[in-house]
């Protein structure tokens, strides 16, 4: 049996398969939320291959690249014949899809949406309520504070400040003011009153 | 003479009340239902130096009181104040009717800043 990892080549492993897994994300055109799980795919491989190592032959991190190498290749293989397998394309979403008029967007139900990955799972008529509540509350706020609305609308933070001659304190103090404005018009916070008794 | 009719009253609280716990309260509430947001002498207890509170319970009411007044200002609420003793009042905040004016969309507010 092969005996246990020192800690100097455990660390050399896990350097190699990391820089390995970069280096198949960026040339299979990965998104970067899959880098952790070709990382994780390959140290595991070359782990279960480390009873074949020689060191008479060569470094452990010798060793370790030609086993990534070959690794990588083989799901390099794998991720060109799933693309080929949906035509060779990325799926679009405008597109409709195999034996249906319908694109594949309106197949698809919010819960399957990247939305909902990022947990902000709402269905339409949620979203449509809280357009008309932004709606009234807007036509209610004060002119200055509209205006910032609107300026939110469309830029970062950080692209506001300076903008007029504002300064990144005033302009943080008029976001706690919004804040306040539009929990006023029922936006944003939420009054216990089980809590507050 | 101001008559209240008898609605939702929700006394002063141990813990002390926020500004955006107060804000909040003001989009959920009913008109008429009432709030006391304070208990004391307002004047004195937000102004620096003269007030007996701590630093930042004195910061917190002076946000508060701001807050209450920016929401009467809007018509949102009316204020006012219940006498209890020789320099000492509830203040209350009774929530009004909501003020009926046309929705405007995020889009065409940004549309009309561009323009502009």
């Amino acid at each position: 049996m092969y005996p246990p990892i020192s800690p100097s080549d455990l660390g050399t492993l896990i350097d190699e398969a990391d820089v390995a897994a970069r280096r198949l994300q960026r040339k299979l055109v990965l998104p970067a939320a899959d880098l952790d799980d070709l990382r994780q795919d390959l140290l595991v491989d070359v782990i279960c291959r480390l009873p074949g190592f020689d060191k008479r032959r060569g470094s452990i991190g010798a060793f370790a690249n030609i086993v990534l190498r070959n690794q990588c290749s083989r799901i390099a293989i794998r991720h060109h014949r799933q693309r080929q397998a949906q035509g060779g394309t990325v799926l679009s979403l405008d597109a409709p899809v195999a034996g249906s008029a319908e694109p594949l967007g309106c197949l698809l139900a919010e819960t399957d949406g990247l939305a909902a990955w990022h947990g902000q799972d709402r269905c339409a008529a949620a979203d449509v309520e809280t357009r008309h509540d932004l709606a009234r509350a807007l036509a209610d706020l004060p002119e200055d504070v509209r205006g910032l609305c609107a300026a939110l609308g469309t830029c970062a933070v950080a692209d506001l400040v300076g903008r007029d001659g504002i300064s990144r304190s005033a302009l943080y103090r008029r976001l706690a003011r919004l804040r306040l404005e539009l929990a006023m018009r029922g936006l944003g916070g939420r009054w216990d009153g089980s809590e507050a008794a | 003479m101001l008559v209240m009719p008898p609605t939702a009253f929700t006394p002063a609280r141990p813990r002390p009340l926020t500004d955006i716990e107060f804000c909040a309260w003001i989009g959920q509430a009913m008109p008429g239902d009432r709030l006391e947001y304070h208990r004391g002498f307002l004047g004195i207890d937000t102004t620096a130096v003269i007030s007996t509170l701590p630093e930042p319970d004195r910061r917190r009411l002076a946000a508060l009181a701001g807050a209450a007044h920016r929401a009467f200002e809007a018509g949102l609420v009316h204020l006012v104040q219940v006498r209890l003793g020789p320099d000492r009042f509830a203040y209350l905040a009774i929530a009004r009717t909501r003020p009926r004016r046309t929705p405007v969309p995020l889009a065409r507010l940004i549309e009309d800043a561009e323009a502009a």
